[in-house]
């Protein structure tokens, strides 16, 4: 036993001043009042009384004396805080992960699946015993420890209160292989699961993740799973016509009802359409808005159910930006294309700037630059750079010129060469490139490569080997497509555009790569600075909502996205009773209902009042003194 | 009042004083949230964490009851006093069980070191970290700590102090150890999950501090991201980076093959290999099992970073084929594990045709053309034609070659009508002697199939057909076989043309001209002629037939033929040299053996000899069948046996670089007739007939070549120079073109998941909605197999786009294909098209980088507030931040309730109200 409180000597001094003033207070006597008696021989009984008592009345004045000390004596040892010695009894070792994914916002139970979970993690956390440690660890996509290792409840109570909801899934995997860290070298470990057990497939979570010992519980929360759910909601423009633009969202009815959905669906804000729809039970319902051309960038859309049919609101709303269709500002350095001309006219967001070789450029920036036949030095001034027949002082070093050839290979996936046929393109005259190793060839005859993407100086680029009028390349619709795949692809406004990410993954967002840090402005109004690599800024998202981002000296905006849950498995939030580990199932919690808790104080204190009431009684009913 | 009065009206009042606390306990303390006993003061902030032990101020009733019925000798206002503090009394105890805390500030700093111990960090690199964690440790402040984790793929708190003093373990005890302590090999880097093991060892009340020793090499999880996380959770990270130069090391980082590769086409495998230094090595690329035959070994010179190197390869044999680079004899290399990487490639194998030929026997002219232009070509004989459309599905071509009708059940019929229809297949009927209506294809489900029609037109200058009935009319035949006999002819009659000729001959022991040659056309007269046959005596078949012998051999016909019915033994002598006679005057005969009793060897031999057919009836019901039958052989065929050039009509692109003009003389087709358009008719014959007839049927080409494949009628054809040309150019531009369409597939890896990403257009550049989809993985492809094949659905994650992720737990080459089926109307799946991919993960990432990522590590710090490469005096320098902790306050709460519990005692032992200070009385003086 020892004292974390006041040290000893504290407490002696304490108790010495006290004590003494207390037998002080017993040595004088109290006076008694001044009772006039008329007649002696009644005074004379009274003193025969107190004489025939006064050995008694010693007694008890001891007794009360002795009384008021112990009194004093166990409030001063709380105030040395004893505690027990730790390495009498080594307690267990709990790690107590709270599911906090998106299911857990269900309502099943009251208020929320969450607070009860935390109200189990309290329950535990109350009823752990003197030597027993935990940790608090709030699980969604990945575990986040909200504690230390401690057997401070007061520490523990609070890093529940500070366990909060998010919109992801919760990685069980994860959650338990970094329990198993936290417990590994420490007795009597134990793995504590409170939520909802819906956990996706966990048949072979017992292959991956060994616990090394530690038992594994689980404590189950939940009483339903009755569930609607947005599904997926998402937003592209069209490949070709990209002033139009297609919805799709995918609402799923959990249940094992039909059920009537009013499904909302609003633009900037504003609530452009309302649909009733019945969804058979557990069926996946599909829409699509069509060649939608309006103005609206955000989208959100919402669904609302007869009540009793959704636990869970978290999945109702569902967000989705369109892409922004900005004109692209190409600068064409050509003595003259008439080709190149007519491909750049079919794209009407194009801003075309076009100079002859040798003559001043503007001064202004560019998406893109397209070199036609010559390779000056642009600076800062273009983002991006097109070469047609660069000549040899180029980005790439020529290796043969070739004759009469065509494209044998080439790269289907690539961006640059989407919806292209090249294979029976045929050339007069060109050149095969020697790529550096970082390049990637996107072309090749059978004797070099003739088209080539890569970087130079933080400046993306495309180079094709021969002048496209020394081919029948500039008859085919493969033509403009090149063009404008190219010009597409550079300012990343291409098909491949995702109007939304999912929650609970790292996201890597395109920002300029000159910066070092973006901020992020979240769903709830948090503004926080986001790392940038490789020209992404990187960060895993936990809230559904419209995020923007801004950055640079001036804090310019840099773009704007959304994130969803869209994750079905989460959104069937039916629960479990039991946790399967390797074939096993996990035992239920034992909580002691009153256990020996470390602060001794608190006993001391309840003796106290317990005490104290006695004296109290005695003393009024003339036992004590 | 009275004192019962007295006592019921103070227990009322105790008991609603109870139920007034019992309330507002109920109402404010029992059940209000947490957040209702957490306030703010001054700054300061205060949180009572056991509100319940508010309750003791349920006793006050008790003190109350108690002091009602008190004894002891004090005013009535010390006896007040005394309540009051001792309530006060209780309810600072009650304060003190409540647990008031409030928020105070520290600035101690606990710092949490991670040290990366993955297997790509170097022993000397370790005891570098060694000392920096000394250095931390003589630079941390009295009240600062500093704890230890160990890293590689999974974090492990270490000790870092044995009492008060610094211990931090040796190199080979801070490498990863299992559970049993035994060292083990973590071939993995996940900083993100040292720094999540670090946020849990952080006492409260300290400044949180992590350093990170690694090289940032991380291979799972992400460290920017949690950077985030890092700071949310008040954590500065500060950096140090392993910079030590990588150990000499030689990893395939990368095969890479075309997106394409044709079978016989010379292509480029290119290798990618890191270096850290500068060496050699030998380099070995594996087909399969067998070294690469144009390129296989190559001892390389490697400098220092990456390196190149280029592999002639060549594929024969279609499908799945697997490559694999090995490097050896490396002088310096610290894991072998890196050293070899495969890749599998799916290589489309050659369009399959499928042969099917009545003479498989003189199958192989056609084959062999085939073959040579790069076609596997399946012969088989008419007995083993496919039984099902998914069968025939393997198959781009299908060939049906001078087949008789018989040997193709309706079944089989329909299936290839289907297989053409609905699958697109190419389908070529070749003539032959039993092609066409020689076959008895006539109003077939093939002839529906075809461009043409089979019931080919007359020649206007000569019959058709002269056809002699010989019918045995002995006794045995007497009753029904003579009745059924005779209906078999006048069936005949009925199935012949009217210009054809017949002539009916019965015979017993002689032959009768019951009816004379003449057209069919005089049906009723020959059937009146017919009915008169009535059985005779016994049975000469040699003079009967002679008879029909010399009566055609005067008649002009284009085909002429004896039908020679008999019951019963003959004498043989003759017949089957009579019957080679005639045929060498293109007189053909067929016997039919009616009953048992037969002589089955005589009338096969002279149909063999007769160039015709035998049948054996059992039940003479059938004769007229199959008379009739073999009448409908006869007229319908129409067997053209002459020399003729072949004359090109029609425009078609396999006829380019052929010369059909120059080709060989044909010897023979089968008569047939072009349907109308669209039939296209691109060869004919001199007399205008088909030669080569084609039409789309459905989704595939369905072609009729009215000649032979064989040394027969296409016997100079197998000697021309372009015949394999002409039929393997005429199988390209008919077979299947696999409708199923290709589909971009974007497929990446990361941390052991594959995902794949699938966009889908319609033909107007739409978006393609309306697919299910599903990825099918197989892999790693091994020596042994192709490896475990998993099939998990694709979920449609925007328009058009479809979307799959797969766990893979297993390092090597993996072959990703996506099956996309259109939903048809009826709610069936419809094939519609396949996309295809490839992911390797040839080996754990930790042996794939070695050049320290600094650049990671400090952006990291950077967005926590920590920076790179600080001083450990600032890493413990709290820079102003302070940390707000709660301090409890219950030891104040007893220390006022000590002061109270003292003054209670002073009121109760000193009267202090009602004195009466008495003037002291003059004591008398004691009496002596």
């Amino acid at each position: 036993m020892g004292l974390s409180g006041l040290p000893l000597g504290s407490l002696l001094g304490i108790f010495g001043a006290a004590s003494a003033l207390v037998v002080v207070l017993y040595i004088l006597k109290l006076r008694r009042r001044a009772v006039p008696v008329p007649f002696s021989r009644i005074w004379d009984s009274i003193l025969r009384d107190k004489q025939a008592s006064e050995l008694f009345s010693k007694l008890r004045r001891l007794l009360s004396l002795l009384l008021q000390l112990a009194l004093l004596a166990l409030l001063v040892t709380a105030l040395g805080d004893p505690k027990p010695k730790e390495d009498l009894r080594e307690g267990r070792h709990l790690v107590l992960l709270i599911d906090a994914s998106a299911s857990m916002k269900a309502v099943d139970v009251k208020p929320s699946r969450l607070a009860a979970a935390k109200a189990e993690a309290e329950k535990i956390v109350r009823g752990l015993g003197a030597a027993d440690r935990a940790i608090v660890v709030q699980l969604g996509s990945v575990p986040t420890p909200r504690s230390s290792m401690s057997g401070d409840q007061s520490e523990l109570l609070q890093a529940i209160t500070a366990v909060s909801a998010s919109d992801t899934r919760a990685e069980l995997e994860a959650g338990l292989a970094f329990g198993r860290d936290s417990l590994r070298g420490l007795a009597h470990g134990e793995l504590v699961v409170i939520g909802d057990g819906a956990y996706g497939d966990t048949s072979t979570l017992g292959e991956r993740v060994s616990l090394e010992g530690a038992v594994l519980r689980f404590v189950p929360i939940g009483k339903s799973g009755r569930n609607l759910s947005i599904s997926e909601f998402s937003v592209r423009r069209y490949p070709l016509d990209k002033s139009r633009y297609e919805v799709m969202l995918e609402i799923a009815n959990l249940n094992d009802v039909p059920a009537d959905v009013e499904l909302e669906l609003a633009g900037d804000g504003v609530v452009v359409d309302v649909t009733r729809l019945k969804l058979g039970p557990n069926e996946r319902l599909p829409r699509y808005y069509q060649d939608l051309a309006g103005a609206s960038r955000s989208l959100t859309a919402r669904i609302k159910a007869a009540p009793g049919l959704d636990d869970l609101p978290a999945d109702d709303v569902a967000y989705a930006l369109l892409p922004e269709r900005r004109r692209a500002r190409v600068l064409v350095v050509s003595a003259g294309n008439t080709y190149l001309e007519a491909a750049l006219l079919l794209d009407e967001y194009l801003d075309v700037s076009q100079v002859a070789p040798g003559a001043p450029l503007p001064d202004a920036r560019f998406d893109v630059a397209i070199l036609d036949g010559v390779a000056p030095s642009l600076g800062e001034r273009a983002g991006s750079l097109l070469y047609l027949d660069p000549p040899a002082d180029g980005p790439l070093t020529h290796a043969a010129p070739l004759e009469d050839f065509g494209f044998d290979t080439w790269e289907r996936k690539s961006a640059v060469l989407r919806f292209m046929s090249m294979g029976d393109i045929q050339v007069a005259k060109g050149h095969s490139f020697k790529p550096q190793a970082a390049d990637k060839v996107l072309g090749a005859s059978d004797h070099g490569p003739i088209l080539v993407s890569g970087a130079r100086d933080g400046h993306r680029f495309v180079a094709l080997g021969f002048d496209p009028r020394n081919s029948d390349l500039v008859l085919r619709i493969a033509w403009p497509l090149f063009v404008l795949n190219t010009i597409n692809a550079f300012v990343e406004e291409d098909t491949g555009y995702v109007s939304s990410y999912r929650t609970g993954e790292v996201w890597r967002i395109a920002v300029p790569g000159s910066l070092a840090s973006v901020s992020l402005l979240q769903p709830g109004g948090a503004k926080i600075a986001v790392p940038v690599s490789d020209g992404r800024a990187v960060y895993r998202g936990e809230h559904a909502g419209f995020y923007k981002l801004s950055g640079g000296p001036d804090d310019a905006p840099l773009g704007e996205f959304a994130a969803n849950l869209s994750d079905l498995e989460e959104s069937r939030i039916a629960p479990r009773k039991e946790l399967v580990l390797a074939g096993k199932p996990a035992s239920a919690v034992a909580i002691a209902p009153v256990s020996f808790k470390s602060d001794l104080w608190i006993y001391l204190l309840l003796a106290v009042i317990g005490i104290s009431l006695v004296e109290w009684i005695t003393y009024h009913r003339r036992v004590t003194v | 009042m009275s004192e019962r009065a007295r006592w019921i009206a103070s227990a009322v009042g105790l008991l609603a004083l109870l139920a007034l606390f019992t309330f507002v306990l109920q109402h404010y303390v029992w059940s209000a949230p947490a957040a209702a006993f957490h306030w703010q003061r001054g700054g300061i902030e205060y949180e009572l964490l056991e509100p319940r032990a508010l309750s003791v101020v349920l006793l006050a009733p008790l003190l109350l009851f108690v002091l009602g019925r008190s004894l002891a000798d004090l005013p009535w206002q010390q006896r007040v006093l005394s309540l009051l503090l001792r309530f006060a009394f209780l309810v600072l105890l009650g304060l003190g069980l409540s647990r008031l805390v409030r928020s105070d500030e520290t600035h101690r700093v606990a710092t949490v070191v991670l040290v990366d111990v993955s297997e790509s960090v170097a022993d000397s690199t370790l005891d570098k970290a060694r000392a920096e964690v000394e250095r931390l440790y003589r630079a941390k402040g009295e009240a600062d700590l500093v704890k230890l984790v160990a890293f590689a793929a999974r974090p492990r708190a270490v000790p870092v102090e044995q009492g008060d003093r610094l211990a931090v373990p040796p190199v080979a005890e801070l490498r990863w150890r299992d559970a049993a302590g035994a060292p083990k090999t973590q071939a993995g880097s996940n900083i993100q999950a040292a720094l999540q093991l670090a946020y849990g060892l952080f006492p409260p009340g300290y400044l949180k501090r992590i350093v990170l020793l690694s090289d940032g090499l991380e291979t799972e999880g992400s460290l920017l991201s949690e950077a985030n996380q890092a700071k949310r959770f008040g954590a500065r990270l500060f950096v140090r980076p392993f910079r030590d130069p990588p150990p000499g090391e030689v990893a395939v980082r990368a095969l890479r093959l075309p997106d394409k590769v044709d079978i016989g086409q010379p292509f480029d495998v290119t290798a990618e290999v890191y270096a850290s230094r500068a060496t050699t090595a030998k380099a070995r690329l594996y087909q399969g099992e067998t070294l690469n035959g144009l390129d296989g070994v190559r001892d390389v010179e490697l400098k220092a970073g990456e390196n190149e190197l280029k592999f002639k390869s060549v594929v024969r044999v279609g499908g799945e084929v697997t490559y694999a680079l090995k490097l050896s004899d490396i002088v310096e290399d610290r894991f072998t594990q890196n050293n070899a990487l495969d890749v599998t490639l799916d290589v489309p194998g050659r369009p399959q045709v499928l042969y099917i030929e009545g003479q498989p026997q003189r199958g192989s002219y056609l084959v062999s053309a085939l073959s040579a232009q790069q076609f596997d070509v399946d012969l088989r004989p008419a007995s083993a034609m496919p039984s099902s459309l998914r069968e025939l599905e393997r198959y781009d071509f299908f060939v049906l070659s001078d087949v008789p009708r018989e040997a193709v059940s309706d079944a089989a019929q329909d299936l290839i009508e289907r297989y053409v229809r609905d699958l697109g297949g190419g389908f070529l009927f070749a003539g032959g002697e039993a092609g066409y209506g020689l076959g008895g294809w006539g109003h077939s489900t093939l002839e529906r199939l075809l461009p043409v029609r089979m019931d080919a037109e007359r020649r206007k200058e000569m019959p058709g057909v002269a056809m002699t009935l010989v019918i045995d009319r002995s006794g045995s035949m007497s009753g029904l076989p003579m009745e059924m006999a005779k209906a078999a002819c006048r069936a005949t009659v009925e199935t012949l043309q009217g210009d054809d000729l017949i002539e009916v001959i019965a015979f017993d022991s002689t032959p009768t001209r019951y009816v004379k040659m003449q057209p069919a056309r005089y049906r009723a007269r020959i059937q009146n002629d017919i009915a008169r046959i009535q059985p005779g005596g016994g049975t000469e078949i040699f003079s009967s037939l002679d008879m029909a012998y010399q009566d055609l051999s005067v008649v002009q016909a284009r085909k002429k033929h004896v039908v020679l019915l008999t019951d019963g033994q003959a004498p043989v002598q003759g017949i089957k040299e009579l019957a080679t006679g005639m045929l060498a005057e293109a007189i053909t005969v067929t016997t039919v053996g009616l009953g048992e009793g037969v002589n089955q060897e005589l009338l096969r031999s002279v149909a063999d000899a007769g160039g015709g057919r035998f049948h054996l009836v059992p039940d003479p019901n059938s004769l007229p069948k199959i008379f009739t039958r073999e009448t409908e052989l006869l007229a319908q065929q129409a067997a053209v046996e002459e020399w003729f050039p072949v004359e090109q009509v029609g425009n078609a692109d396999f006829l380019k670089g052929v010369a059909v003009s120059a080709a060989p003389l044909l010897h023979g087709y089968v008569a047939t007739q072009l349907k109308p358009a669209p039939a296209q008719l691109i060869l004919q014959s001199d007399r205008g007939d088909p030669i080569l007839a084609r039409w789309r049927a459905g989704l595939g080409w369905a072609v009729a070549w009215t000649s032979d494949l064989k040394n027969n009628w296409s016997v100079d054809w197998l000697r021309w120079a372009g015949f394999s040309k002409f039929w393997g150019q005429f199988v390209r531009e008919h077979m299947r073109i696999k409708r199923r369409q290709e589909l971009p597939m974007q497929s990446e890896l990361h941390e052991n998941t594959v995902r794949a990403v699938v966009d889908a257009f319609t033909a107007d550049e739409r978006f393609d909605n309306n697919l299910e989809s599903k990825l099918i993985v197989t892999g790693p492809a091994t020596a042994k197999g192709k490896g475990e094949r998993r099939e998990v659905p694709m979920r449609r994650s925007a328009p058009g786009r479809y979307e799959a992720e797969l766990r893979l737990d297993e390092y090597g080459s993996f072959m990703l294909r996506a099956e996309h089926a259109r939903i048809a109307p009826d709610g069936s799946l419809q094939p519609l098209a396949t996309s295809f991919g490839h992911v390797s993960n040839p080996y754990p990432r930790e042996y794939g980088r070695f050049e320290p990522d600094v650049d990671l590590q400090a952006r990291a710090a950077t967005a926590t507030g920590g920076s790179l490469d600080p001083e450990p005096s600032r890493v413990f320098d709290p820079q102003g931040e302070k940390i707000v902790y709660y301090r409890p306050l219950w030891s104040r709460f007893v220390l006022a309730a000590i002061v109270v519990f003292l003054l209670d005692l002073l009121v109760r032992r000193v009267r202090l109200f009602d004195r009466k200070f008495l003037p002291r009385r003059s004591v008398p003086p004691r009496a002596a």
